[in-house]
């Protein structure tokens, strides 16, 4: 690939944050080779009379650098346990690590500043904003990371080039086909080298052809960089991506 | 960094042009209402402030300029012995009828005489012919504005009031005020002739000369300019303790009785200030709806932008950006018709709308507050997102 040295540049992590809030929040890891761990989580919701168990005393690890695949069927749990994992929600009980910080204790703007500096989100319909074109789309993440414009430029146009997008930079996500969509999103995730990666049903909105291949590119440049990945989806053609494969049945966790 | 705020709001050209046209009638509404009230108030005391006389002496019953009872005109030479007085002159203002003898028509006019290139007269209000001319008798100079109510043509033509002939010597401009009918001009005898002659009588060619005015003849104010480096507070008492009968009122005192009354007792500045209010409220509410709609239809996003980690101030600033957008938008336009507006009818109405680039300048902070104000219901909105709805589809 071109442009891969350029990229590695700004691929370093950054270890002078981390390092700081993790002396703030003084948490230690049961297991410091895990990226994501999740411990007794629970959550219940009161729908009218009835107590709904949506996920059930869910103990998890994700080692870092995996490339994770979450199944099973429509309704499982799924979306609300990568909402508990990415810090959106909170759970009923239990508490969940990531990088070895306590996610679940930290404050709503601690949570949001953590999700800006190591989490980026790949969403089942793309959720790109409409009225910025591909490229400043990939840059407002790195904007809201504190990247000012030249720079974020530059990288937003790497990143393109990375996902093969190179001359597509100032089109409008209408202009774009489901594909490439995704793939812009890929880049807006990957923007500003966050240490986790947590997509929700990637290829729904995909053909099989299309899913796959962006899904090939997305392990591709996560496995380049060390990155683990937390893929949320019901389509058994992209299991060959994963490294490790668990499965959500009713609330219930079970790894292979 | 890509202002989502400026790209959201031009995402949707006609939803945008909407709004900023709703924007643009309530920043029309809010200037021209006050624009109006600031104009209507100062044109009320627009005589006396464009007067160079230092003291209004009237009868103690005077409500304002228009409404007085009469004094003696004997008061005139009482005022002119009080040490410090430089110069005093007579004036009368009195509601009137114009008569178009030819087609037997009339309109009203308020009359005023007084001394012609005097305290009340100054000849820089001259357009046309002069004020002197009001030496002659049953000379008039009427205010350009004036011109099509009077329907009268050009200078030395002649119309009547009362049964007396009325010729045009001058034109003057400006002089106009909106409290006032017709404003005619004419000098102390001619008025007081004026007054006292017949209404139902035929308008006679050719009467006698106005005679002087005796001292019992009636008339509204004695104006009265100090010597030079005189203390007119002890003035105004000097004169009110020695001329009897009357009170003695400081320009600025007179032209806030004026404008007071006015604003206060005629109810027209009450309803003018309702109107600029109601601007604001519809503002308000327009904008309000339109931003509440906008973070609606966008609510996603600003979900996506929490997933991302973008703080509460990011996305509040977010949506100020795009209210702040939209005051500018709206006040530009907004503001440029108000001018064209104030301009044509300064120029066809005779009614001024005050915009002053210190009222430009309020108008401009009020359309802000009142976008930003509006914004604060559609953060309402946006700070109970919860952002796990960005997996939603
Ligand atoms: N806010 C909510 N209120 C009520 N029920 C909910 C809510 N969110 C999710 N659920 C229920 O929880 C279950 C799991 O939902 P979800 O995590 O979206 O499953 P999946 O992503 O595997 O399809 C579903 O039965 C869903 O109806
Ligand atoms: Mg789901």
């Amino acid at each position: 690939m071109p442009n891969s040295a350029n990229i590695d540049e700004f691929n370093q992590p950054k270890f002078s944050q981390a390092e700081s809030s993790q002396s703030r929040l003084a948490a230690v890891v049961p297991q410091p080779d895990m990226a994501i761990v999740a411990e007794g989580v629970e959550v219940s919701l009161s729908a009218g009379q009835q107590q709904l168990q949506i996920l059930k005393q869910i103990n998890w690890s994700i080692r870092a650098g995996d490339i994770q695949l979450l199944m099973g069927p429509s309704g499982s749990g799924k979306t609300t346990l990568l909402s508990v994992l990415a810090g959106l929600l909170t759970p009923t009980v239990g508490t969940v690590y990531l990088l070895g910080q306590n996610i679940t204790k930290m404050s709503r703007s601690q949570q949001a500043r953590f999700r800006r500096d190591h989490i980026g989100f790949i969403f089942q319909d793309f959720n790109l904003f409409p009225a910025l074109s591909a490229i400043e789309n990939v840059e407002t993440t790195l904007n809201l990371k504190g990247i000012h414009r030249r720079q974020s430029r530059q990288q937003a146009q790497a990143l393109l080039d990375q996902v093969g997008l190179a001359d597509k930079g100032h089109q409008l996500p209408r202009q774009l086909s489901g594909g490439e969509k995704q793939r812009v999103a890929i880049a807006r995730a990957l923007a500003g080298q966050p240490q986790l990666i947590l997509a929700d049903e990637p290829t729904a909105a995909l053909d099989s052809q299309s899913g796959h291949a962006v899904m090939e590119l997305l392990r591709q440049l996560a496995k380049d960089a060390g990155r683990t990945v937390l893929i949320v989806t019901h389509d058994p053609r992209i299991v060959d991506v994963a490294d490790r494969i668990a499965h959500l049945d009713d609330g219930v966790l079970q790894e292979d | 960094m890509a202002s989502i705020a400026r790209k959201n709001l031009l995402e949707d050209i006609p939803r945008f042009l909407v709004a900023q046209i709703g924007i643009l009638f309530a920043v029309s509404l809010v200037t021209i209402q006050t624009g109006m009230q600031a104009g209507f108030t100062r044109s009320t005391s627009k005589l006396i402030d464009e007067s160079p006389a230092d003291i209004w002496v009237s009868s103690p019953s005077m409500e304002h300029l228009g409404l007085t009872l009469p004094i003696p005109y004997d008061r005139l030479s009482q005022v002119r012995r009080v040490a410090g007085v430089d110069r005093a002159e007579a004036a009368t203002i009195r509601l009137t009828v114009w008569r178009r003898v030819r087609v037997n028509q009339v309109t009203s006019i308020t009359l005023i005489g007084g001394e012609p290139n005097g305290l009340l007269l100054p000849s820089s209000k001259i357009t046309q012919g002069s004020f002197s001319d009001l030496r002659q008798p049953y000379a008039i100079v009427a205010d350009s504005a004036s011109l099509k109510t009077i329907q009268i043509q050009q200078l030395g033509d002649t119309e009547a009031i009362g049964s007396l002939p009325a010729k045009l010597v001058g034109l003057a401009k400006g002089t106009q005020s909106i409290v006032f009918d017709n404003i005619i001009f004419t000098s102390l005898e001619s008025a007081n002739a004026y007054a006292t002659s017949s209404l139902t009588a035929t308008p006679i060619a050719s009467p006698p000369a106005p005679k002087a005015l005796t001292p019992t003849d009636p008339v509204s104010f004695v104006l009265v300019q100090a010597q030079p480096g005189e203390d007119l507070a002890s003035l105004k008492q000097r004169l009110e303790s020695t001329v009897p009968g009357i009170r003695a009122y400081t320009r600025a005192e007179m032209s806030s009785r004026t404008q007071t009354y006015w604003q206060e007792r005629s109810g027209i500045g009450f309803i003018l200030g309702m109107g600029a209010v109601v601007g604001i409220i519809v503002g308000v509410v327009i904008v309000g709806q339109i931003l509440y709609a906008s973070v609606s239809d966008h609510i996603k996003e600003f979900g996506t932008l929490k997933a991302m980690g973008a703080s509460d101030w990011f996305i509040y600033s977010v949506i100020v950006e795009q209210a702040l957008w939209m005051a500018i938008l709206g006040y530009v336009p907004g503001m440029g018709m108000c001018l064209g507006v104030a301009a044509w009818t300064a120029a066809t109405q005779g009614i001024t709308i005050l915009i002053t680039p210190v009222s430009a300048i309020v108008v401009l902070g009020t359309t802000v507050l009142m976008c930003v104000s509006s914004a604060f219901f559609a953060i309402q909105k946006v700070t109970r997102v919860d952002p796990a709805i960005v997996f939603k589809a």
